[in-house]
């Protein structure tokens, strides 16, 4: 009686491999009445397709769509400035490019160092997480060639060069690991710079590249044979001060004014105007998450009317506040345009949103984290630096992507207020003579479906970051 | 000895003792807010007071001086705290019926993504990342602009009417402004018959309660929805003939000069707009909390069904949906929230709600920071109400532990 199995005689279930026959059976067909409903809903499907193919290729009127392609993507921007825009468009890929190849090789460096294998994800996987957006840059290049057939060189070769900067910038996963944190100071420097590309290197915009090269200074300068503690931090902060005076006068010394924000319009302000603002409420955030998970109930009890109150209202009614009333919130005399309004009051109502995820992530994290750091005997500040806010704000990357995309989507009510976004640029179309009241529809879906690409790709880096993140654990 | 030791530990030095670092902190903390703020109010006082704005809340009770699109009733003599109640009861109504528009699509996508008819898991797949990744404010606009206004839609005076089967009267009046469909209208004791109803929901909700008794007692079925439903249609019933038939069926008709709609109900296209359209949005994400809510049940205990011999219907309702409701809830009601503060996206459809008012409202030159300090604080009670009443149902449906 030895029903003893041999191993030789075991093998993996084997894998049926279904036919479309038997497919259709199982997916379309299961029961009867799952059946009856597909036999309901496929005429209903296909004539939908039938029409919505129609209304693309055949009755559709795209030449508003074709004609003010341009208005669409860069609004009223100065024409004879649009080197501005390509450059910036090149500098970002870069930027992006480098960000991305830094990514991929500290994800390797952290694999290495737990002795795992580690997968890259391959070009194939990215391009289908980017589809969306390709899909859309694609429709962009065919409106751009069948209105204009003149010149459709130009388009093509801006998104030639974006593509072969990011191709560029990503070899910069082949740096060796001591310049992993130059390529990420090098992404950092490329976004500032990109920015200000368009909106001019005057005087007064050293702010930004002076905080993170001072800051990168303050950290990579030598100390170590410093004794004191003090001399140490004189040294650090010496440096870091002489790197931010040498920007300064670099500063002043280029100081060529560009073309400010109170004049970009279209897809270009959207998509900044977002970036923006979600960067201005981060600290703020971080600021208001902090003070409503602190023990001063005084903080505490400020931060959350803040972030209830601001929660609690529409995004519109902090706009309107914005047009109406900030400006009178400042001395006399200062003028603040549309769109600076118009960022503050996107900035504070991100920064109330943010201050809510943080505040997620902090909780998320086990108390176990907290109590070995006052094992070891560390300060309070120092527990927040170095344990938990690294691995709260670490936790909640996927969520404040999500943040942007809703922020991004939100951008589109500053249309209401009149100024001329993504969305506002249908009205300078449809007062045009030749499209009063034509092609209302395409326009429309037209935005819709820039909005979504966009967001649609975001939101599925979101996801994969979300995986990634739940791996790693 | 010890005691010196112990009395060093228990007291620092000031600049290290805790307890006067937080009361310091706190202080500082609160004094840069208040100087922040006082100086943005200061800011704002002398610059009003220069250009001789007023700061008082007298307007609310001087006359409106014109007219709330599609709200005839409304006479622009009113007061103006009058008028923003036009403008509160429009956002309501297209917050209420979005909610239910919101919770119907929702539920029907949530439960279709999870269908195993590949076809309809599709559609539902499809329909879901394309709302949730474009802007409710293009959905209004689209709805506005391309269905409504220059849609497939005839204008008013050439409205379509669709009659009810075999009689004159239309029941549906569509055309690209306002479409008009069956109401009631009252003929005598409107108010007698209302009370009459009120006291039969709440003689439904004792016997409710009852019936919810009677079932913790023996265990017999309680039936108490229908138990209710009938009490309060008995009411309904009884109220309406002893009334004498306080109201009437009014079927919408276009007036003589194919101007107006006069009888039955109105719904403006601003209208239809922000609801259809926030109700499809608001759908798309309240279909992924309730697939995520379903799929976060355990299976074991759709297994214990199975176990249990229950039917599939008896394994939903009773065993999966109601956790997965307790799950759900919060972030619905949620949703929820988020497309009441939307309608406020209406404005850009034209559709008279409170932000809508409150811009034209200004623009007739309203004092700016009082309109909309008012305008906030209305908006501020609806969300505080609704998560008032999503705390206390938190509560009720929290799992009681040990």
């Amino acid at each position: 009686m030895t029903t003893l199995i041999e191993p030789e005689t075991t093998s993996a279930p084997p894998i049926h491999e279904r036919n479309a026959w038997e497919w259709i059976k199982h997916n379309l067909f299961p029961n009867w009445w799952s059946g009856l409903v597909t036999i309901v809903l496929l005429p209903i499907l296909l004539y939908m397709a039938y029409r919505a193919l129609r209304f693309f290729f055949v009755t559709g009127q795209w030449e508003a769509v074709e004609v003010n392609l341009a208005l669409f993507m860069q609004g009223t921007f100065p024409r004879d400035e649009q080197w501005r825009l390509i450059a910036q468009i090149l500098t970002f890929a870069l930027a992006f490019g480098i960000g991305a190849g830094t990514a991929s090789a500290s994800a390797r460096d952290r694999a290495e160092d737990a002795s795992l294998a580690h997968e890259r994800g391959s070009l194939t996987d990215t391009l289908k997480r980017m589809w969306s957006m390709i899909a859309f840059i694609v429709l962009l290049l065919v409106f751009a060639t069948t209105h204009d057939p003149g010149s459709p060189i130009s388009p093509f070769l801006v998104v030639f060069g974006a593509v072969l900067a990011g191709y560029v910038g990503y070899q910069a996963r082949r740096l060796p690991r001591r310049l992993r944190n130059l390529g990420w100071l090098l992404t950092l420097v490329l976004l500032v710079v990109g920015f200000q590309v368009v909106s001019g290197f005057d005087s007064g915009g050293w702010l930004p590249l002076g905080i993170i090269l001072g800051s990168a200074a303050y950290s990579v300068v030598p100390v170590e044979r410093f004794e004191s503690r003090w001399l140490r931090l004189l040294v650090r902060l010496a440096a870091a001060a002489v790197v931010v005076l040498v920007i300064r006068a670099v500063y002043g010394a280029i100081d060529s004014t560009g073309i400010g924000w109170d004049e970009w319009s279209g897809l270009h302000l959207t998509l900044l105007v977002s970036a923006i603002a979600i960067v201005l409420a981060f600290p703020l955030g971080l600021l208001l998450a902090l003070a409503r998970r602190s023990t001063l109930p005084a903080l505490r009890y400020m931060s959350t009317v803040y972030i209830e109150v601001i929660r609690g209202v529409p995004l519109i009614t902090l706009l309107f506040m914005g047009q109406f009333i900030i400006g009178f919130m400042v001395p006399a005399g200062t003028e603040l345009s549309d769109v600076t309004r118009a960022i503050v009051a996107m900035t504070a109502f991100a920064a109330a949103y943010i201050a809510e995820i943080v505040r997620g992530g902090l909780q998320a994290l086990p108390s176990g984290q907290t109590e070995a750091g006052q094992a070891l005997g560390l300060a309070p500040p120092t527990i927040m630096r170095r344990i938990v806010l690294p691995q709260a704000l670490r936790a909640v990357i996927p969520a404040m992507v999500g943040q942007f995309i809703s922020l991004f989507k939100d951008s589109s009510l500053l249309f209401i207020i009149g100024i001329v976004e993504f969305l506002g640029v249908r009205r300078i179309i449809h007062a045009q003579e030749a499209f009063r009241g034509v092609g209302i529809a395409e326009t429309l879906v037209f935005v819709a479906l820039g909005y979504w690409a966009f967001a649609f790709a975001m939101s599925r880096e979101s996801q994969r970051l979300e995986r990634r993140l739940r791996v790693s654990r | 000895m010890t005691t010196t030791r112990e009395r060093d530990l228990a007291r620092p030095p000031l600049w290290r003792d805790v307890r006067v670092l937080r009361v310091l902190g706190q202080v500082g903390a609160v004094l840069v807010v208040f100087l922040i703020f006082r100086w943005l109010v200061g800011n704002l006082l002398t610059n009003l007071s220069r250009l001789g704005i007023s700061t008082s809340f007298d307007f609310l009770f001087g006359p409106t001086n014109f007219q709330i699109p599609y709200a005839s009733e409304f006479n622009p003599r009113a007061e103006v705290w009058q008028a923003t109640l036009v403008g509160v009861k429009n956002t309501f109504l297209a917050g209420f019926f979005g909610i239910i528009l919101a919770s119907v699509v929702g539920l029907i996508v949530g439960v279709s993504r999870l269908s195993e008819n590949w076809l309809v898991s599709r559609i539902a797949t499809v329909y879901v990342e394309f709302f949730r990744n474009i802007p409710p404010l293009v959905v209004i606009i689209f709805f506005g602009a391309a269905v409504f206004t220059n849609g497939p839609f005839p204008l008013l005076r050439e409205s379509w009417e669709l009659n009810w089967f075999g009689t004159d009267n239309a029941f549906l009046l569509i055309n690209n402004d306002r479409w008009g469909v069956p109401g009631f209208a009252g003929t005598g004791e409107l108010g007698l018959f209302w009370l009459i109803v009120g006291i039969g929901v709440v003689v439904g909700a004792v016997v409710w309660r009852w019936r919810t008794k009677a079932f913790d007692a023996t265990g017999q079925p309680h039936h108490r929805v229908l138990w209710f439903l009938g009490v309060v249609v008995a009411f309904f019933v009884v109220g309406y003939l002893a009334t004498g038939q306080p109201f009437e069926m009014s079927w919408p008709a276009l007036s003589e000069n194919r101007r107006r709609i006069d009888g039955g109900f109105e719904v403006n296209w601003g209208f239809m707009s922000v609801t259809i359209a926030l109700g499809l949005y608001t759908a798309s994400h309240i279909g992924e909390i309730l697939r995520g809510s379903i799929l976060a049940v355990h299976t074991g205990q759709s297994e214990a069904a199975n176990a249990l011999a229950l039917t599939a219907f008896q394994r939903y309702r009773f065993v999966v949906l109601p956790q997965a409701m307790r799950i759900a809830l919060p972030p619905t009601i949620n949703q929820y929230l988020n497309l009441v503060k939307n309608t406020s996206l209406g404005t850009a459809v034209g559709f008279a709600d409170l932000t809508a008012f409150t811009k034209t409202s200004i623009g007739n030159g309203r004092p700016a920071f009082q309109s909309i300090l008012i305008m906030m604080a209305i908006y501020l009670s609806f969300s505080l109400v609704i998560s008032l009443i999503l705390n206390i149902l938190n509560r009720r449906l929290q799992l009681v532990t040990r």
